[in-house]
């Protein structure tokens, strides 16, 4: 392992740096010396991580995608969230619509977010292509490109597409299941005019992403600690709950094929 | 697939952006991890709602199934607690209210009638008997000790402070003031701006106290709230007469000013109190009795009378939790002794009360300033001071000092009264 292990971070939010120096005094208490790197966008991270400056990335699903490409597949995956796994992309429509089903979005308005969000443009498009709806052709599409560079991690344009198909400016639309299920929670989803109509299959999102498969055992010691992080301990909890997980959990790389077809079917990197 | 639900709620069309999640989420605050809860309702909505609610909560989402014409949807209860507690709640014990009353002495029940010898600084500001989560930060409360906080009575006191709260502004009868001889009522004026501000430490030093004190010994701190809302009053009070009958406010000495600053400089709790409230109220009452007995109107007269009653709460409370503390802690008694010669040396310059309120003491009891009467007003001041001594001793022994020791330490008891 080198003297200080750096680990690349895109930081979308201030709390990014909270979150950080949190991961960092953990990993400092487990004797191993870490540092993080700030960077503005996901491009700027995959150059570091292939051009050996960080050690690893925590990386969007679209990042890790797109380092695999460039290393030909050689990459390496060390870790991600509970929360990481079983992630799905909801259509919702308005209430008042008639939109009962992916058939029905035919011809209508759709509200999609960033065009770098895995979870609110790339996977729905890729998964309404697979069931029929060629956006391209068979919708008009209002995009919300917010924050580009940060592959929708700001969640920003996710908030315009609710709002575009609750106000009716959009007959429907496409989020993460994760914003919808804080929206629900936060109380800020008006059930009578929006409601969601179609759930996709479930795929991966963020992981640690390392240049090299070997990198994997090299830092091994790095991913045990961070694993045996405790939602229980009220330090790791505070950690935890910005980060929004629970459990750190080993990578399930099945997670990924949906993905690496639609940057395909899209021809997303070209 | 087959399920073993071990709860099942019937949520009929409710969606989860209507209150659906409050519901689930207290229905599985009452299973264990592993346990599942069905949730059986007519909103298509929710298939698509509660997987990513589950995921995010990190509860199993088990799938929904068609259950007699409608749906049955199925969580599994994560391992993850809510808040990190260690313990069970109370509940379940009423709390005994006699006449329509629920005395404070009452509120003992469960967790919050379990007061210990140490308070834990990261139990903060929750109410004693809260479930405190893990993880709260430490506040820096530094009388945490039973021995120091903890008086059996404070509850009893608290009660009779707060049935006994008046009202400054309408409960003195100003309407009866006449204008008054001018050297009396010059006294007058002397004597109120003196009391105001001995009365301005007895405020500041039980609210410094109050943010220092654990707020688990929540009686003692209560009971102190009550102190310094009496104080605020008196204080009120004693300037509203000064200001009321032509007269205004009067001197205030520097020997005074440092009697009363060394109040508020103590860095101790029970020295603090005892030399503020046993011996310095305690001789107060003495001279409040004076001004009451020797006030030439009902004003002054119902004045000294209400402050007084208040002030003999404040000096029981004290020798009551002083008591407490010297019966468990064996060196206190010669931590006292030490807390007085200390103050008698610091405050060695002060030679005597400041001269204008000890004229004034005697004008006062004299009715004036005619010759004729003086010597009746001297005799009224002399037999004040023995007065105040013999109480102090008095008190001094109530709570265990011995005779001789007593009489000297109130002998080394500052000129200035407070």
């Amino acid at each position: 392992m080198p003297d200080v292990i750096k680990v690349g971070v895109v930081a979308y939010d201030p709390k990014v740096v909270t979150i950080w120096e949190g991961i960092k005094d953990y990993f400092t208490a487990n004797r191993i010396a870490m540092d993080f790197v700030l960077f503005s966008n996901y491009d700027a991270q995959v150059d570091a991580l292939l051009d050996g400056w960080i050690d690893i990335a925590w990386n969007t699903n679209l990042a890790y995608v797109k380092v695999h490409r460039r290393t030909d597949g050689r990459c390496g995956v060390l870790a991600m969230r509970d929360t990481d796994v079983g992630f799905t992309s909801k259509i919702i429509a308005g209430a008042e619509t008639g939109i009962e089903s992916i058939r029905d979005l035919k011809g209508k308005r759709f509200a999609l977010g960033s065009r770098d969000s895995g979870q609110a443009a790339i996977l729905p498009a890729y998964f309404l292509k697979q069931n029929g709806i060629d956006p391209a052709k068979d919708l008009t599409t209002i995009r919300f490109d917010l924050d580009v560079g940060k592959h929708g991690d700001t969640g920003t344009s996710e908030v315009e597409v609710l709002n575009a198909v609750t106000t009716g400016e959009a007959h429907a639309g496409a989020i993460g299941d994760q914003y919808w299920a804080r929206a629900l929670a936060e109380n800020v989803v008006h059930s009578s005019k929006v409601r969601p109509i179609w759930t996709s299959p479930g795929y991966c999102h963020c992981n640690f992403t390392v240049r090299a498969k070997e990198d994997e055992q090299r830092f091994t010691r790095w991913t045990d600690v961070l694993l045996a992080m405790d939602y229980n301990k009220p330090a790791d909890r505070k950690i935890m709950d910005m980060e929004g997980l629970k459990r750190w959990i080993r990578p399930q790389m099945d997670g990924y094929r949906a993905l690496f077809e639609a940057v395909d079917d899209l021809q997303f990197f070209n | 697939m087959t399920f073993n639900s071990s709860t099942s709620i019937d949520a009929q069309n409710l969606s989860a952006a209507d209150g659906l999640l409050v519901l689930i989420t207290r229905a599985l605050d009452k299973l264990k991890p592993g346990e599942v809860l069905e949730i059986v309702s007519d909103n298509p909505s929710l298939e698509h709602d509660l997987p990513a609610w589950s995921r995010l909560m990190a509860h199993r989402w088990l799938g929904t199934i068609p259950k007699d014409g409608r749906r049955s949807h199925r969580i599994e209860k994560g391992s993850v607690l809510r808040v990190l507690i260690d313990r069970e709640l109370d509940w379940g014990q009423r709390a005994g209210i006699k006449d329509g009353r629920f005395d404070t002495r009452d509120w003992l029940l469960g967790h919050a009638a379990q007061i210990r010898e140490r308070a834990e600084p990261s139990d903060g500001f929750a109410p004693r008997g809260a479930a405190v989560e893990r993880g709260s930060p430490d506040f820096s409360f530094d009388v945490l000790d039973r021995n120091q906080a903890w008086s059996e009575s404070a509850a009893e006191f608290y009660e009779q402070a707060t049935a006994g709260h008046w009202d400054g502004s309408r409960d003195i009868p100003w309407s009866a003031l006449r204008p008054l001889d001018e050297e009396l009522e010059r006294a007058i004026c002397q004597l109120m701006t003196f009391l105001a501000e001995n009365e301005y430490s007895a405020l500041y030093v039980p609210a410094k106290w109050i943010a220092r004190i654990h707020p688990h010994f929540a009686e003692t701190v209560l009971f102190l709230s009550t102190q310094v809302r009496d104080e605020a009053r008196h204080i009120e009070v004693f300037v509203k007469r000064a200001l009321a009958n032509g007269g205004g406010l009067q001197f205030s000495s520097a020997s005074t000013q440092a009697s009363l600053k060394s109040l508020l400089d103590q860095e101790d709790f029970i020295q603090a109190s005892f030399l503020l409230s046993v011996l310095g109220e305690g001789t107060f009452l003495d001279l409040l009795r004076y001004i009451e007995a020797h006030a030439p109107e009902p004003v002054t007269r119902e004045i000294a009378r209400r402050t007084r009653i208040d002030e003999t709460r404040h000096v029981h409370f004290a020798l009551d939790h002083i008591r407490h503390a010297l019966r468990s802690d064996g060196t206190l008694k010669a931590k006292l002794h030490q807390a007085i010669t200390d103050r008698a040396s610091l405050l060695s310059g002060v030679k005597g009360l400041n001269p204008l309120v000890e004229e004034s003491l005697v004008i006062l009891a004299a009715g004036g300033l005619s010759s004729g009467r003086l010597p009746s007003g001297m005799k009224a001041r002399r037999q004040l001071y023995e007065t105040m001594h013999e109480n102090r001793i008095r008190r001094l022994i109530s709570i265990g000092f011995p005779d001789r020791e007593a009489e000297d330490l109130s002998e080394l008891h500052t000129p200035n009264f407070m």
